[in-house]
């Protein structure tokens, strides 16, 4: 640990190889056990949509039926590999800003594994279909909430004291993300969990307290972190500042009161308190402010600097996740008015939007994460760029194809529905193949998957390169894109 | 090190500003669980008020009609006599022989009904019933119910 | 921060929470057929049903909200909203969901996307269309939910395609001996000496899904929750 001032450029790199040393353990955890449930996630998705159009696929395991699978998909995404990706980037991220070692390694590292034992004995217990709650993404029994919760709290409250005992100067705008996230998370998961479990209402409350859940996880939670992610690497990846530190305090300002109040108009035309819908869909029209702010705020960071987004791996998947989080945005805008509602309310295009972001925006930001974060704490470099390359294209192409097919069939089908001379059958048939279509894709983003996955694995295993020159995507460079910044820290011991 | 922003106790109160923050909102859904509560039988209440309103009015015809006083009166003076007569040789019960078959089920409904007079004290004059041979032992069950 | 999130808190979630638990009950008006308020009437095993439903994801491809025609024309799609038995609108049941409806339910099951048709009437749907001596509508709806691809018509012009994509719930029925079967027996052609029997769980979700009946026959709307147009004399 350096004791003198931390100013000095070699007690900078010593600090932050400490920093890297002090977490390598949980975050490594994070990210490999959050891969193999992004695995599990998308063979679960893969089944969910094939059932979808082809109902008899594996329909002797009653475990794998129709409406489970599609709980055990969206859950497994999202608190088997979101929750795990976004600890594992929030835990590193605000030690390294913060410039404080973890201490508490042993007991994050412990409480991670109690998270995801909570998830697993809650994706059991929904496949298996008796002890589930059967509320839309809440769906695991009710005591393994309070497990969750608990982990969560022992995960994350070690980064609230690494914030508030930080060095005096700058707060970067992705600590204020970091910060944001940390505390939106906590709080819509226990209002919800009160409101839905524990207190009892009218039962059009309470889907509408979960559907509010529902947005608030993407908005309030996933997408912070994902910001908070690409205001880090692309600063950092590029040498340059921040394009504008006002842009990006109104791109937070404007996600931090339109946030909470999006979600119900998931429940447009229910007989709950009109304005409810009514302001969960002007909030989803309006994420277009915060999309284009934080879009426009990182691609002009990036400016001039093509080259290095094309070699970075990291800058790739991250700008790609912000482009993606502008797209969501347009979607949103369009998608959200009472007019296309009455046609997409229920139909594919929700589930399109919500890939787009869990998928699309949070792990394509996850991943460029990822690619950074591992080199640095386990002090190998990645072992093939093709893998990478492979990992890139196929994601994209994936999650492209889904959220097109989604969207398009959705309107397609809501189309059907709203056109009374056509029986409801031929409306659901037409659908069928943009059912298709993401099955297809699922398989697209499960081998994308496989080679993250492996690749992830190798390194966890310490058998990566060991080499002072990053992973990159062009072969021949003679400067290190990552700025001397970027180098590994070899200093220091390489013992485990 | 920064001593003045980084010590052991400067993290101790860190740490409960995190859990007391992580927190806030759901102390808040419990302080304000109480002004939530509402009356959500509300409904059911009014709908109720109709029937509500028979039954007390019921209550209160039965409750003026029973003469408490009465009764005890009488059941004192029977008390008295209770001992003081000779036993009276009760009516045999009338014996008519089983029915044919297709008649069997209204007859069984009778001793039905019979049966629960029949289990009355026997103060009163036997009444007259219509038991079949089978009656006692059959309707025993029933007439305890 | 406290204030951007306490501000949707308090107004979106704890004060519509608290609203929509002490609903003032709805009164009929004066002088008319039925005096009182309304309620909602529905048998059967709803609670556990309800849960059944969801624990099943029966929502993830059903809804249940029959919605206002600003926000879609559920109201007009085919027996949806309920019944319309004869043309010119004498006998329309037909009415969009209601804050009750959803009444000794844990959680409304509004569902997520519409796969399959709205089942907000669904018990009505089967209860009346049943052609008469084929299956009681307990016995269709279980076997639906065993094989919903071995059901075609259950009425004239609204077909189960056979190309349903509803999952065939095999879990909640058991093959027993027929001699242990006795009345539960499903009317399916089984192997000899086995029969097809459905667990608790199918039973409560059957009894749930025939419970579903929100429109107004024999309970009829007060005017204040009417929001039905007044019906044109001739079509």
């Amino acid at each position: 640990m350096s004791e003198t001032h931390p100013t000095t450029e070699t007690n900078d790199i010593e600090l932050r190889s400490a920093i890297d040393r002090s977490l390598r353990h949980p975050v490594m955890f994070f990210f490999t056990s959050g891969a193999l449930w992004l695995a599990v996630a998308i063979v679960f998705g893969l089944i969910a949509s094939a059932k979808k159009h082809a109902p008899q696929f594996l329909d002797t395991f009653s475990w794998f039926d129709a409406g489970k699978i599609d709980a055990a998909h969206m859950s497994a995404l999202i608190y088997g590999w979101g929750c795990s990706a976004a600890f594992g980037i929030i835990i590193w991220l605000m030690s390294r800003l913060s410039r404080k070692e973890c201490t508490s390694a042993g007991i994050i590292l412990l409480a991670g594994h109690i998270w995801h034992i909570g998830v697993l004995i809650g994706i059991v217990c929904i496949l298996d279909g008796r002890l589930s709650s059967g509320i839309g993404l809440m769906e695991f029994p009710n005591a393994v909430w309070i497990i969750l919760l608990f982990a969560y709290v022992l995960i994350t409250v070690w980064s609230l004291v690494q914030f508030q005992v930080r060095d005096a100067g700058h707060v970067y705008v992705s600590q204020w993300y970091l910060l944001a996230a940390l505390l939106w998370f906590p709080w819509i998961m226990v209002t919800a969990y009160l409101f839905v479990f524990a207190f009892d209402g009218n039962p059009l409350m309470v889907a509408a307290i979960a559907a509010w859940f529902k947005n608030g996880l993407f908005l309030l939670f996933f997408l912070p972190t994902a910001l908070a992610s690409a205001y880090y690497l692309a600063p950092k990846v590029t040498g340059r500042p921040v394009y504008s530190y006002n842009l990006a305090l109104f791109g937070f300002w404007s996600l931090a009161f339109l946030g909470p109040w999006a979600g119900m108009e998931r429940l447009m035309g229910a007989p709950i308190p009109q304005f409810l819908p009514y302001v969960g869909a002007a909030a989803m029209v309006l994420i277009l402010v915060p999309a284009i702010a934080v879009g426009v705020n990182i691609l002009k960071t990036i400016l001039g600097h093509d080259d290095v987004v094309a070699q970075s791996p990291s800058l790739r998947f991250t700008v790609s996740g912000i482009v993606l989080f502008m797209v969501f945005g347009v979607l949103s805008f369009g998608l959200h008015t009472v007019t296309v509602m009455k046609m997409t309310q229920f139909s594919y295009t929700g589930y399109g939007l919500d890939i787009l972001a869990i998928y699309g925006v949070f792990s394509l930001c996850a991943f460029g994460a990822i690619y950074f974060i591992v080199p640095r704490i386990t002090r190998r470099e990645w072992l093939s760029r093709r893998f990478i390359n492979w990992h890139f294209f196929l994601s994209v192409y994936g999650v492209a194809s889904i959220v097109i097919c989604a969207i398009v069939g959705g309107v397609i089908q809501g189309q059907g529905m709203e056109d009374l001379s056509q029986p409801f059958a031929t409306m659901a048939e037409r659908s069928d193949s943009y059912g298709w279509g993401i099955t297809l894709a699922w398989g697209f983003m499960l081998i994308a998957n496989f080679f993250f996955c492996v690749h992830l694995l190798l390194m966890w295993a310490r058998l990566g390169r060991r080499s002072s020159h990053p992973t990159l995507f062009q072969r021949h460079h003679s400067e290190n894109p990552h700025g001397p910044e970027g180098e590994i820290d070899n200093i220091g011991s390489a013992t485990a | 090190m920064d001593h003045t922003r980084d010590n052991p106790l400067k993290r101790f109160n860190a740490f409960w500003v995190a859990i007391l923050l992580v927190t806030t909102f759901g102390i808040g859904c419990i302080i304000l669980r109480p002004f939530t509560l509402g009356n959500d039988n509300a409904a059911y209440e009014a709908a109720s008020e109709g029937r509500l309103a028979i039954k007390n009015e019921v209550l209160k015809a039965e409750a003026e009609t029973l003469n408490v006083e009465s009764l005890n009166d009488q059941m004192a003076s029977l008390a008295k006599t209770l001992h003081s007569g000779e036993p009276t040789q009760g009516a045999m019960p009338v014996v008519i022989p089983a029915p044919a078959p297709a008649e069997a089920a209204p007859a069984e409904a009778a001793p039905a009904e019979a049966a629960p007079a029949e289990a009355a004290p026997t103060e009163d004059a036997p009444t007259e019933d219509a038991p079949t041979e089978e009656t006692p032992t059959e309707t025993n069950p029933e007439s305890s119910n | 921060m406290l204030a951007s999130f306490g501000l949707p808190w308090l107004f979106a979630v704890v004060l519509p929470f608290a609203k929509m638990r002490s609903l003032d009950p709805v009164e009929y008006e004066e002088g008319g057929e039925v005096s009182g308020v309304y309620t909602p009437k529905r048998d059967g095993r709803i609670t556990e049903g309800s849960r059944i439903y969801g624990q099943e994801g029966c929502y993830q491809c059903h809804t249940q909200l029959i919605r206002p025609t600003y926000a879609g024309w559920d109201v007009h799609r085919d027996e949806w909203a309920g019944l319309r038995v004869s043309a010119d609108n004498s006998e329309d049941t037909r009415r969009e969901t209601l804050a009750t409806d959803f009444q000794d339910e844990e959680i409304a099951h509004v569902g997520i996307s519409r796969l399959g048709p709205d089942l907000s009437n669904f018990g009505r749907r089967i209860d009346f269309y049943l052609k008469k001596g084929e299956y009681t509508p307990e016995e269709w709806v279980l076997l639906h939910l065993y094989n919903p691809r071995g059901l075609a018509n259950y009425l004239d012009d609204q077909r189960v395609p056979e190309k349903s994509t509803c999952p065939s719930k095999g879990g909640m029925f058991d093959e027993v001996p027929t001699y242990r079967a006795g009345d539960d027996a499903l009317p399916l052609a089984t192997p000899d000496g086995l029969a097809v029997v459905p667990n608790d769980r199918a039973r409560a979700l059957a009894s749930y899904l025939l419970s579903l009946k929100k429109d107004t026959l024999r309970n009829p709307l007060p005017k204040a929750l009417n929001f039905n147009p007044e019906a044109p004399q001739a079509e």
